[in-house]
């Protein structure tokens, strides 16, 4: 059973995305990829609002919108496509609990160092998230999102974190990632998983996109086995779509892969 | 913070560190510092994650023999763990009403000094709540009723993917515990052991034999020592008994150094590399009230 209409993966604007939100969209594009269904990407300013959670991407097929990639996946199974049935009960245990390694390291060191970084936080993030609206609703919107990450960085312990202690941090994960990857093609061998397309997801944005230093980059990029995995994952499910329009191709505000 | 107490004395007891664990009988410090902490030739460390690196480099290690591979698999399960089920264990402790009201709020009222005893557990049940709600709520779902449901379900989830990775085995890792095995048991052992009112996350968890197995068996190899004498004092506390007997376990060990050289004896196989050194000593202290209370 197909899906009866195409997918539509909703995000923010290209230029007024940030890091984090395009890491996510990315994965669940490459996810659909995946899966082999047909994805149209269609940016709005207002994506976050329209999400039924608040967090983008979302998709909508027909008349129902889900959002954030784990409800994602389940409602893609529910329609007869899963990348991890093969998998047995350990390997599916060892999946969810690296998506949520990725998920609590890298998307937490993103949110950190977009938002609480002073300096990223001045230069990039507030004019990017405020750039389609006018004065004084930008200032208030991009304060307010900033307020909302410093606090939820609080609760969970991250705010007394320097810059330094994120970037280790990161580099662990990437540690952990890159030992469990080995020289396998994917984390599960020869199938890829919706790990794959989490990890791809977010090392790939992390490698293409441009702060104010490239020290995040330089983490990922010590890792050889994980840059050709962003590599062969780009070429296998990207290439062939590689046009200017924004639907097809991951490459946004960024440069290609090094 | 207690939650990280048992964490540490468990892979304390795995590694074979030599920890005099120093009650502070009061909890003043609470409100400034955090415990627990490590001091050890005057330098002070905090945070399980950070004292687990430390214990490491002195090279109390409870995870030499893992290979890469396994210690991947060991920061991917604790990030599971954090995840999934540390929010439901919150809820389950400081958010829900029965639980608070009979078990939690006057355990730790009668274990803290007055005038501490009024406004801590407040305190630490505010702070669950808000890191409930700031993690797992997302705007439309500001209500603490509507997420109940969805971290209870990850939270049974994460406990059955535990369950499958345990399986059979003793540990998770073959035959020796390692710092996941500390983490795991620093995070179920109180949902096992605490007479809870009422406690769906606990009955699941009383379903899977294994994890329930895993839990007693660490307990009964590597705290049970102490045991004998804490039956003496649990008259004290009667109506908590079962609680207060895990409890007074791992109080009395502050003062039963022999005790811990012995089963540091025991455990000397989990870590080589320091068979034929002299172990310095470390002092961790924290409260006195580790087992029951957690956030």
């Amino acid at each position: 059973m197909s899906l009866a209409a195409e997918a539509f993966v909703s995000q923010i604007a290209e230029d007024q995305i940030l890091l984090s939100d395009s890491a996510s969209s990315l994965a669940v594009q490459t996810f659909l990829r995946m899966c082999g269904l047909p994805v149209q990407v269609s940016c709005c300013a207002n994506a976050e609002y329209m999400s039924p959670s608040g967090k983008v991407p979302f998709i909508h097929v027909g008349n129902q919108v889900v959002s954030e990639l784990g409800p994602i996946v389940q409602f893609i199974k529910a329609k007869g496509h899963s990348l991890s049935d093969g998998l047995d009960d350990v390997q599916r245990a060892e999946m969810k609990a690296y998506m949520e390694l990725v998920n609590n390291m890298l998307l937490t060191a993103e949110l950190y160092i977009q938002w609480c970084d002073d300096y990223t936080a001045t230069e990039i993030s507030r004019p990017r998230y405020s750039s389609p609206y006018s004065w004084p609703l930008n200032h208030i919107l991009a304060y307010q999102k900033q307020w909302e990450v410093q606090r939820k960085m609080n609760a969970i312990g991250w705010s007394g974190k320097s810059l330094e202690q994120v970037y280790e941090d990161v580099s662990q994960c990437c540690q952990a990632l890159s030992q469990r990857l080995g020289t396998q093609p994917y984390f599960f061998n020869k199938q890829p998983t919706e790990l794959d397309a989490l990890v791809f997801g977010h090392l790939f944005t992390i490698l293409t996109t441009q702060l104010t230093n490239d020290e995040l980059a330089e983490k990922v990029k010590s890792y050889t086995n994980l840059l050709s995995f962003c590599h062969r994952i780009e070429h296998t499910y990207f290439k062939e779509h590689d046009r200017e329009s924004q639907s097809g191709s991951p490459h946004h505000y960024k440069g290609s892969l090094p | 913070m207690n939650n990280a107490d048992r964490i540490l004395r468990a892979y304390a007891k795995f590694s074979g560190a030599k920890l005099a664990v120093k009650s502070i009988d009061w909890t003043w410090r609470t409100i400034t510092a955090s415990v627990p902490q490590l001091h050890y030739e005057g330098s002070t460390v905090t945070e399980p994650a950070q004292i687990l690196n430390f214990l490491r480099k002195q090279r109390f290690n409870a995870d030499y023999e893992l290979t890469a591979k396994q210690g991947a698999d060991t920061m991917a399960y604790i990030a599971l763990l954090e995840e999934k089920l540390r929010p439901a264990l919150l809820h389950t402790f400081w958010v829900d009403a029965e639980n608070y009201v009979n078990l939690t709020r006057p355990w730790f009222t009668s274990h803290s000094p007055f005038p501490l005893n009024f406004f801590v557990p407040g305190r630490q049940a505010s702070l669950a709540l808000s890191r409930i709600l700031l993690t797992k709520a997302e705007s439309p779902l500001l209500n603490i009723t509507e997420v109940e449901g969805k971290i209870y379900s990850e939270a049974k989830e994460c406990l059955n993917l535990l369950s499958h990775r345990l399986g059979n085995f003793h540990f998770f890792f073959g035959d020796t515990p390692t710092s996941l095995d500390a983490f795991v048991f620093g995070h179920i052992a109180p949902l096992i052991k605490a007479p809870l009112p009422s406690g769906q996350l606990q009955k699941h968890l009383n379903q899977l034999d294994n994890l329930c197995q895993f839990c007693n068996t660490i307990l009964k190899n590597y705290f049970t020592d102490a045991s004998a004498e804490k039956r003496m004092d649990c008259s004290l506390t009667a109506p908590h008994d079962p609680v207060d007997a895990n409890l007074q376990k791992l109080t009395q060990l502050v003062n039963k150094e022999s005790n811990l050289i012995e089963k540091m004896d025991d455990n000397l196989r989990s870590s080589p590399q320091h068979r034929h050194e002299t172990k310095p000593s470390a002092r961790a202290s924290e409260r006195n009230s580790p087992l029951l209370s957690k956030h």
